[in-house]
């Protein structure tokens, strides 16, 4: 019991730590010191002084504010894909493991073939092929991520398809769309969930790196792959333009592993 | 046994075939038109007959089927098709490019694989003491890094503040080091946590209980623990070959090691599509295969359920 | 029966796994050459009273002590406790399958328990010991790996195993429960011959206490994670002092009061 207790009081801080990291990037328009997009001659490069916490980039564009408002777009557009990838998974799986089939075969056979694909390679060849953007990378992350989500859905659907409640609630003539709606979602949330929450860290991972290959979002918008990417260049004058980002990409991405592994460790206890 | 064999073979070619399809339509539909990259690179103005002759040239007119059936002969045939932009075959080129990322990989994964394993023992024999924690802190640290930010760091640190290595690798011993480590290192934190994971699991057996029991010396319980786990550690590499390839390509791009990553980087902004499916077909061969041969080793190092 | 000087002593023992406690305040006596049985139902803390005899590392000691003869055995360091452990206090577990690895050889698996003693293999001396059990086909048996074999199987080689070692304490957990009717008698049978020619002491783990009568010089009654109770068998039987002991007795109609 001990150990559920550390466990839930390790889960409350990194939640209070992530709310506060959502909080601090979507008011990236409040907490920013400067515009993000501003660009400045007369301050090129500068080291990090008051006016500048992180210093500036090549383009004199304070790397404080960019840090903020690029945290914005690799969160948004992280948590975007693993909910669309959650949402179509999860629901993908829940059909599958209820009805069965030919309809299960035929799904969790393409599930085989897309997991036989080494997925970074796919990404980065159809992130290449659609021309960059973020929309681009999202799909070509999404192709392969929707599976693990369907994959537990079906096998917890499959367990509650045989549970005495479901049973129950078929004999008294409730419909199968009620059914999957009010009995199965809601028992099968908390695993599919907290593979969500562990899918976050290496979907970062995945964006900025395909930002940084430069397969991801296009300059100015702002993101944490593509800074580094950018100030790689300059990194014997401007060291701070790079290890700013690059402490946000680390800390975040250690944040969010961390979070998904408390939970997992308090489920299983 | 033939007639798994044959099973195997034909799963493999049926998911390349399907990979390749995908990728290929994608190519089709997807907006750019290597035609006009090529001659824009070349310098040569763009008018409506120029390009279509350039079209007609590289077969770029024919219907979708004709395209992909004149490409999969060319993967049979072994060149993989000519390249749109300096007309020459491609096979030679990826194959180059592949004999320098496999340098690459193969010494990335033989020294994760070393280090991962000799710290994961030592965490597992040393459970809940301060070195234990040490590797799960480390672990868990460089899990978390993304491979370009290593590399990033590396090279400020080694080559512009300790000045120990030159920025530009050649393809020497040296300059394999920093693409090497870059590499290895968030694989090595993600091996060291699956497999201390993994030994654990190992270790908490009944078995292990039974060989305490009878006194049985440590060093015989651990060579049981580590011969049990060896089947899930092999899953465990396999799937972590799909991570490794990926990240070789951006390892490549940014320490231009002249791999086959390098390669396809280059050719994406060109629209060159051969060497793009060249690229996918022969990184997907290989991580198919892999995971075959492990999947095969894992049922002859545990014979347990191999019957159905 | 006269006074015999006490092998295993254990002191006011508590323990736990991880955060939940099972024992509490344990104190037994096992004396030199008797059979003491430990009875309980399930989750009464008797399995865990022996692999915490064997210091099994899932489980903390959280106070007292266990002494086997004149050594402390809480707090021995590994080295020690490993020379000791198997030749001096054997333990057979209940799942059959728990004493050896499931996918090496059986053979490999009994030399490397010999190895780890310092004593020589001999596979001559394993077969008499396994066709003392009823294990016929020794030869054929050694070159097997133990998930291809039947739980009664993997549990008579278990026995064997413990045997061969020939230790002056043997634990065993519920062993028989994996076995039909005719083995566990010849099991049983072959237990109480290896008292009487070697002189081992027995401490045989039941819920059984139709078992336990036939083969105990003593009983020990745990519940709830204590002994609750520790006489001389007849004594036991004939005039219960704790509730629960009575209540066991009549759980057992079959078993005639003497």
């Amino acid at each position: 019991m001990k150990k559920k207790q550390r466990l839930k009081i390790r889960i409350i801080i990194m939640s209070v730590l992530v709310l506060l990291l959502l909080l601090l990037t979507t008011g990236a328009g409040w907490f920013a010191p400067n515009d993000p997009y501003a660009t400045s001659a007369a301050a090129i490069r500068t080291a990090p002084c008051t006016e500048y916490p992180f210093g500036t980039d090549n383009l004199g564009r304070c790397v404080c504010s960019r840090v903020l408002y690029g945290g914005r777009t690799t969160i948004a557009a992280t948590f975007f894909l693993v909910a669309v990838s959650f949402g179509i998974g999860t629901f993908i799986g829940m059909l599958c493991g209820y009805f069965g089939g030919a309809l299960d075969r035929i799904l969790m056979r393409i599930a085989d073939i897309v997991l036989a694909f080494p997925q970074m390679v796919v990404a980065i060849a159809v992130a290449g092929i659609l021309g960059g953007g973020l929309s681009g990378a999202m799909v070509a992350l999404g192709i392969t991520m929707w599976v693990s989500f369907a994959r537990l859905a079906r096998s917890h659907t499959f367990v509650l398809k045989n549970e005495a409640f479901i049973k129950a609630a078929l004999f008294a003539g409730k419909s199968h769309i009620y059914i999957l709606c009010v009995h199965i979602l809601p028992n099968l949330l908390a695993p599919v969930l907290t593979n969500a929450l562990t899918q976050i860290g290496t979907t970062m991972i995945g964006l900025s790196g395909l930002s940084f290959l430069g397969l991801g979002v296009v300059p100015p918008v702002t993101e944490w792959g593509s800074m580094i990417s950018e100030a790689r260049a300059y990194i014997q004058i401007a060291p701070w333009a790079v290890l700013f980002p690059a402490l946000a990409t680390i800390m975040t991405i250690i944040l969010f592993n961390y979070l998904g592994d408390v939970i997992m460790d308090y489920r299983e206890v | 046994m033939i007639q798994k064999a044959l099973k195997r073979a034909a799963g493999f070619v049926v998911i390349l075939l399907i990979l390749s399809l995908c990728v290929f339509a994608l190519l089709y539909a997807a907006p750019g038109d290597p035609a006009e990259k090529r001659l824009t690179a070349q310098g040569v103005a763009v008018t409506k007959e120029v390009l279509d002759a350039e079209r007609e040239r590289l077969g770029l007119l024919k219907p979708f089927f004709v395209r992909y059936g004149e490409w999969l002969f060319s993967v049979i045939r072994g060149d993989f098709g000519v390249s749109f932009k300096d007309d020459m075959p491609v096979g030679p080129k990826l194959f180059q490019g592949l004999k320098n990322t496999l340098i690459l990989t193969v010494s990335s994964l033989a020294l994760s694989l070393v280090l991962s394993f000799v710290l994961s023992v030592f965490s597992v024999l040393r459970k809940d003491k301060i070195t234990d924690h040490l590797v799960r802190v480390l672990s868990f640290i460089s899990n978390a890094l993304p491979n370009f930010l290593i590399s990033v760091l590396l090279m400020y640190l080694l080559c512009i503040r300790w000045k120990l290595f030159p920025v530009i690798a050649k393809g020497d011993l040296q300059g394999l080091f920093m693409p090497v480590i870059s590499l290895s290192i968030p694989m090595t934190g993600r091996f060291i946590r699956q497999m201390r994971a993994e030994f654990l699991n190992q270790m908490s057996q009944d078995y292990v209980t039974g060989m305490r029991a009878r006194g049985v010396k440590m060093r015989y319980i651990m060579f049981n623990v580590i011969r049990n786990a060896l089947g899930h550690i092999f899953t465990i590499v396999a799937l972590q070959i799909g991570t490794l390839m990926g990240g070789s390509v951006v390892i490549e791009t940014i320490f231009r090691w002249p791999g086959i990553g390098k390669l396809v980087m280059d050719s994406i902004t060109a629209r060159d599509y051969p060497v793009i499916m060249g690229f996918v077909i022969i990184m997907g061969s290989i991580y198919v295969i892999i995971n075959q041969i492990s999947d095969l080793l894992g049922h002859a190092l545990d014979p347990r359920g191999a019957e159905e | 029966m006269q006074e015999r000087e006490a092998i295993l002593t254990i002191r006011d023992l508590s323990a736990a796994y991880e955060d939940t406690a099972v024992l509490c305040d344990v104190d037994l006596e096992v004396k030199k050459g008797e059979v003491l049985c430990i009875v309980g139902e399930s989750g009464s803390g008797k399995s865990t009273l022996i692999r915490t005899i064997c210091a099994d590392p899932q489980i903390t000691v959280t106070g007292g002590e266990i002494c086997y003869q004149e050594t402390k055995l809480t707090g021995m360091n590994k080295r020690e406790r490993q020379k000791m452990l198997g030749t001096r206090i054997g333990m057979i577990q209940q799942n059959p399958w728990g004493a050896f690895n499931p996918i090496r050889r059986i053979d490999v698996q009994f030399k490397e328990t010999f190895q780890s003693h310092g004593i020589c293999f001999d596979p001559e001396k394993c077969k008499d010991i396994f066709s003392v059990l009823g294990l016929k086909d020794a030869g054929k048996i050694l070159k097997m790996r133990p998930y291809e074999l039947s739980g009664g199987m993997s549990q008579r080689i278990a026995i064997a195993a413990a045997f061969a070692l020939e230790p002056e304490l043997l634990l065993c957990d519920e062993i028989t429960s994996a076995l039909d009717v005719t083995t566990a008698m010849a099991v049983t049978d072959q237990l109480l011959e290896l008292k009487e020619t070697l002189g081992t002491t027995i401490v045989p783990v039941t819920h059984n206490l139709g078992m336990a009568k036939c083969i105990a010089d003593r009983i020990a009654i745990m519940y709830r994670g204590r002994i609750v109770e520790c006489e001389e068998t007849d004594e036991i039987l004939r005039c219960p002092k704790h509730e629960y002991t009575k209540r066991l007795l009549q759980d057992v109609p079959r078993l005639k009061v003497v």
